[in-house]
């Protein structure tokens, strides 16, 4: 039965935490309000350790929330993070997304600074500033850096804030046995989607979008164990995904994953969303880590990472990287159905296309099918955003938040 | 002799532009019967971010052969793609058994509706071309992409 635009409006009958409001992926003023109050609040990835790796190495990075990072490693060996912004007259410090600087040195008017974020020298600066101003007030902005789970390089740009280890809290207890050793990164890619960052974070967050993929289908689905994997909340909006024995070999062109991973069963596969935009995803002889960037409301940059063990030998590292590439990378199988279905969201959704409700209603107990990990993300979004995910602006007029998820 | 090395690298370019037209096509068994049984294929990139040259995509060919079948089973995008291919220097090997190609490589897109036709990606094709009595054989093709933001990606080799 088709339904009129009365009833497409029409409240979905479900407890409200089970469905949003779809302004909340293409509203202007709702994505600013989530830069201020979410990403400019929490730790995110801005890079790994290995991008890092030798003393005065640094990184750019463009912070969700705005902000135009380094990421730099000093002569004592601790990472660091600042504005990529001269405190002069506002110029680019830095313009490549990697390199190795003593001193940085603004081009514009070569005011220089260490990689402590102290300026050094301003140029002329007695004969401009006289005792009025000197490098004492010149000082880059530090961010607070932390390395951890995985040797990631953390950023919160919040002075504020409490620890990486209180943000995260239990969230990656079901990791820890496998992120003991050193990690290396060996497939880096960027995408830019016409899509919200949510909408990605949901995809990494439900596993009823198996039906898009063949692969899964074969692999998983199909297999004994896969119905039973479980969704667990954490505080903060994180959740995890528990493991189950993939076989590979199920789908033509792929073979069994043989050289595994520490601490991981054969074919075991886990995966830890953590709020508002990462994904840990540990499948069998791989690590892909996800950071959704959000450019706007319906703009979305995402880095995708491949990670194996820093002391992998030339053949494991193949092997690593022909897995990885099957279904992950830019020509992969799954990468590509996942962004397509996300890019289908951006276009369907769109401001003026009269979407109105995207419903996260499956109930199975916590396991694969249920849409609790989706309803777990928006508690908390509501909950930073001091907004309904049903009702952002408060005219939907369908009442409180019914129950919690 | 220097008339018939001509033809031989005319020959051989040929056999490359065909490769491009037949995979434009999505005319895969033409693509496959201009390559050799020994074909390999990689796609390539280096990543600045992680100094570090990556691997994208490496299949010999039965391995292409296997993830051409399985196309229909997956969801993809369909918007048509075009290779723009210029050949840029054909080496034939002294004993004339084979020939090492270097060609530029544009890849367009179109949308679906016919709308739009944006430069999806750009990078330098490296074949090594068989030269048998059936004609030049594709060997091995190593694609080495300079675009690394293909958005959604897509399924199909370039």
């Amino acid at each position: 039965m088709t339904r009129n635009s009365a009833q497409w409006h029409q409240k979905p009958n479900f407890p409200n935490s089970h469905f949003v409001d779809t302004r909340i992926y293409t509203d202007d003023v709702l994505f600013r309000e989530e830069q201020e109050k979410i990403f400019n609040k929490v730790w995110v990835i801005a890079c790994h350790e290995s991008e890092v790796p030798n003393i005065h190495d640094y990184r750019t990075f463009n912070h969700p929330g705005g902000a135009k990072l380094i990421v730099t490693r000093g002569e004592d060996n601790k990472v660091r993070s600042f504005y990529n912004i001269c405190p002069h007259r506002g110029n680019t410090l830095l313009y490549d997304p990697v390199g190795n600087a003593k001193r940085i040195t603004c081009i514009f008017h070569a005011w220089s600074f260490d990689t402590k974020g102290n300026c050094i020298d301003i140029s002329r600066g007695k004969a401009g500033y006289q005792d009025r101003y000197g490098c004492d007030d010149a000082g880059l902005r530090e961010v607070r850096a932390e390395i951890g789970f995985g040797g990631f390089v953390w950023v919160n740009v919040d002075d504020n804030a409490s620890s990486l280890a209180d943000y995260i809290g239990p969230a990656m207890e079901l990791l820890g046995p496998n992120l003991n050793e050193p990690l290396e990164v060996f497939h880096y890619h960027k995408a830019v989607v016409d899509t919200n960052y949510k909408l990605w974070h949901d995809t990494n967050s439900e596993f009823y979008h198996d039906y898009m993929h063949y692969f899964n289908r074969a692999t998983g689905m199909m297999q004994p164990g896969y119905f039973d994997r479980k969704y667990t909340g954490y505080p903060n909006g994180h959740a995890s995904v528990g493991s189950m024995s993939i076989k590979y070999d199920a789908y033509e062109g792929s073979q069994a994953r043989a050289v595994g991973w520490p601490g991981l069963a054969p074919g075991g596969w886990v995966l830890i969303d953590l709020f508002p935009g990462m994904t840990y995803n540990l499948r069998t002889s791989v690590l892909r880590m996800d950071t959704a960037i959000p450019l706007g409301p319906n703009k979305l940059l995402i880095e995708f990472r491949g990670l194996g063990l820093k002391s992998d030998t030339p053949e494991q590292r193949a092997e690593r990287i022909r897995d990885h590439n099957t279904i992950w990378g830019p020509f992969g199988r799954n990468l590509h159905e996942d962004l397509l279905g996300v890019y289908g969201q951006g276009v369907a959704m769109n401001t003026g296309t009269d979407s109105k409700w995207v419903i996260h209603g499956r109930e199975e107990n916590s396991t694969i099918h249920d849409e609790i990990g989706m309803r777990h993300f928006y508690a908390e979004w509501s909950r930073r955003m001091e907004r309904p995910a049903f009702d952002p602006y408060g005219d939907n007029k369908i009442g409180k938040l019914e129950r919690a998820a | 002799m220097a008339h018939l090395e001509a033809d031989v690298r005319t020959a051989v370019a040929e056999a490359v532009y065909r490769a491009s037209m037949a995979l434009d096509a999505k005319e895969f068994g033409a693509f496959f019967a201009l390559c050799d049984d020994s074909f390999h294929y990689l796609i390539t990139a280096h990543s600045p971010e992680i100094r570090k040259d990556m691997t994208w995509l490496e299949h010999d060919r039965k391995g292409l052969e296997t993830l051409i079948v399985n196309l229909p089973k997956h969801n993809s995008d369909h918007s048509p793609i075009t290779r723009h291919v210029t050949v840029y220097t054909v080496e034939v090997a002294a004993d004339g058994a084979s020939a090492k190609v270097v060609s530029a490589l544009q890849v367009f897109r179109t949308t679906l509706d016919g709308g739009v036709t944006e430069l999806f990606a750009v990078g330098k094709m490296y074949d090594t071309v068989k030269i048998t009595e059936a004609g030049p054989k594709l060997a091995h093709r190593r694609i080495h992409l300079d675009t690394r933001m293909l958005g959604i990606g897509y399924h199909v080799p370039f």
